[in-house]
């Protein structure tokens, strides 16, 4: 900009220069100043407000990137103990499994009716949705938030009644805002509270599905989460969650299986510098504990004091599924936002230089103008 | 012949190592445990696991849960469970009071169901503080 208007500032108004040469040696210094002294100032200030705002901007997207590859290597670190936390609930998991289908195959025959079991005809249906905390994690909870809504379609089309136990601060603030119809009655809003999930969150909304369906206000409880597939990929899942089948599989809502038989177990590694990740599959090891197990009491109610626990179990998974959804979408989030920051601040550097030398070339223009035009006088 | 005992949490291992005699609060009342038990599996109720090591009892409040005992091993599977000594008195009081209070409120099936699940969680919190001390 300067390059172009600089020479017709200096037809227009000579006085102008004085601003620009006042640190080199003047020849004007002699001449008397014409223009109030704050005149040329100001005009000057106009050519450095463009450098100025260049100069602002980029410091603010140095800022911005410092800020996003902060909360980029955050995430990855997070990641990396939502790991830990499923590392550590496996022995449990395991077991669990394991006891579940030793006392099944014992029991395979009598016919037990265990509450968390009983399969009604279907009227009301509650989802227990699980969101993030936090935002600035690209796409992470409008989809899900997307998926709960066509399913809250669908059931409405089948004539169902369906209720909504939200999960997460996002959740809470959608569906306390939320206005489109059908009206959806919220059961009970959970927060995470930002920490990793630990079985006392997935105790509260245990208890919440427990006594919803006990008490017989819905007969089908399903949970929608984001299964972590890897970094760049999670999936929207809904998975049925009562009743429970028998032999402790897990449905998804056409009746496919979704229970994992061989476990999967994602791992955070570096490859050559950069952050990768490694799913290994772990295949569930039967120990074969004593066949002759004695119960102490009636089976129904050993069954009825282990689907709780398996409830519990699935509810706390699919919570660290979802914050290592969460934590891999803010991480790739943020490696892209990073990204464009470092692309902005090139351009932008770019052109700052151009300005800069823009300005430092109107300088010489008019130094050599005005040494000519002294040299012309006498 | 040594008895160990496990119990585990959807978090965490709890407790993993040798233990002289264990009590357990079951379904059916307690029943004490001793190496060379024979192998049963239990419904282990909202209660306190007291712990013995040599002649030193400890006392564990534990969130309802599966025992299952043979082999001379002891695998507790409990929602949540937590050592007599971890335990704040004061705040377990609190949640105790606050537990009885919802109880009188709740109205309807459901609240009574949830009513009453917090107090027995919290009346065993209670309880062992007070076994240990």
């Amino acid at each position: 900009m300067s390059c172009s208007t600089l020479p017709q500032w200096l037809s227009s108004k000579p006085s102008i220069t004085q601003g620009f040469l006042f640190s080199f040696q003047n020849p004007f210094r002699l001449l008397p100043c014409i223009s109030p002294p704050n005149g040329p100032f100001q005009s000057s200030l106009l050519v450095r407000c463009k450098l100025r705002e260049l100069r602002q901007r980029i410091d603010s997207i140095k800022n911005t990137q410092k800020i996003t590859e902060a909360m980029k290597l955050i995430a990855a670190a997070k990641v990396r103990r939502a790991q830990e936390a499923v590392i550590n609930g496996r022995p449990f998991s395991n077991t669990l499994v394991e006891v579940l289908h030793s006392i099944n195959e014992q029991l395979q025959d009598d016919g037990l009716s265990v509450p968390l079991t009983e399969v009604r005809a279907v009227k009301r249906v509650a989802l227990v949705v699980i969101t993030g905390d936090r935002g600035l994690c690209g796409s992470f909870n409008a989809g899900i938030l997307k998926m709960a809504e066509t399913r809250i379609a669908e059931l409405t089309d089948l004539g169902l009644d369906c209720t909504v136990i939200s999960v997460g601060k996002k959740g809470n603030s959608y569906f306390r805002r939320r206005s489109r119809a059908p009206v959806v009655s919220v059961d009970r809003f959970v927060e995470g509270g930002g920490r990793f999930p630990t079985a006392k969150e997935a105790q509260v909304i245990a208890d919440d599905v427990f006594s919803l369906f006990v008490s017989e206000e819905v007969d089908k409880v399903e949970l929608l989460y984001t299964k972590f597939v890897s970094f760049v990929e999670s999936k929207t899942v809904i998975q049925t969650l009562l009743p429970l089948s028998m032999k402790g599989e897990v449905f998804d809502q056409n009746g496919n299986c979704v229970d994992a038989m061989e476990d999967e177990l994602f791992r955070l590694t570096t490859k050559e510098g950069k952050l990768s990740v490694e799913r290994d599959k772990v295949q569930l090891e039967k120990v074969e504990f004593s066949p002759f197990l004695e119960f102490e009491q009636d089976p129904a109610q050993i069954l009825d004091a282990l689907m709780p626990l398996y409830l519990n179990s699935q509810i706390l998974r699919a919570l660290q599924e979802s914050l290592a959804s969460e934590l891999a979408a803010r991480m790739s989030a943020m490696s892209n936002a990073t990204d464009n920051a470092v692309e902005l601040k090139k351009t932008l550097s770019l052109a700052y230089n151009r300005e800069r030398q823009a300005k430092i070339t109107g300088e010489i223009l008019e130094i050599v103008a005005g040494a000519d035009a002294l040299s012309e006088q006498p | 012949m040594t008895l160990n005992l496990c119990v585990l949490t959807p978090n965490r291992i709890v407790w993993d190592s040798k233990v002289k005699e264990i009590i357990l609060s079951t379904n059916s009342g307690q029943i004490g445990i001793l190496p060379n038990h024979a192998p049963i599996a239990t419904a282990v109720d909202i209660g306190i696991l007291r712990i013995r090591l040599n002649d030193q009892w400890l006392t564990m409040a534990l969130m309802g849960g599966f025992a299952r005992i043979g082999n001379n091993e002891i695998t507790v599977l409990v929602n949540d469970a937590e050592k007599g000594s971890d335990i704040e008195p004061q705040e377990a009081q609190q949640t105790l009071e606050i537990a009885e209070a919802n109880l009188r409120k709740a109205e309807g099936k459901r609240q009574i169901i949830e009513a009453n699940l917090a107090l027995r969680r919290a009346r065993t919190r209670v309880e062992a503080i007070n076994v240990t001390s």
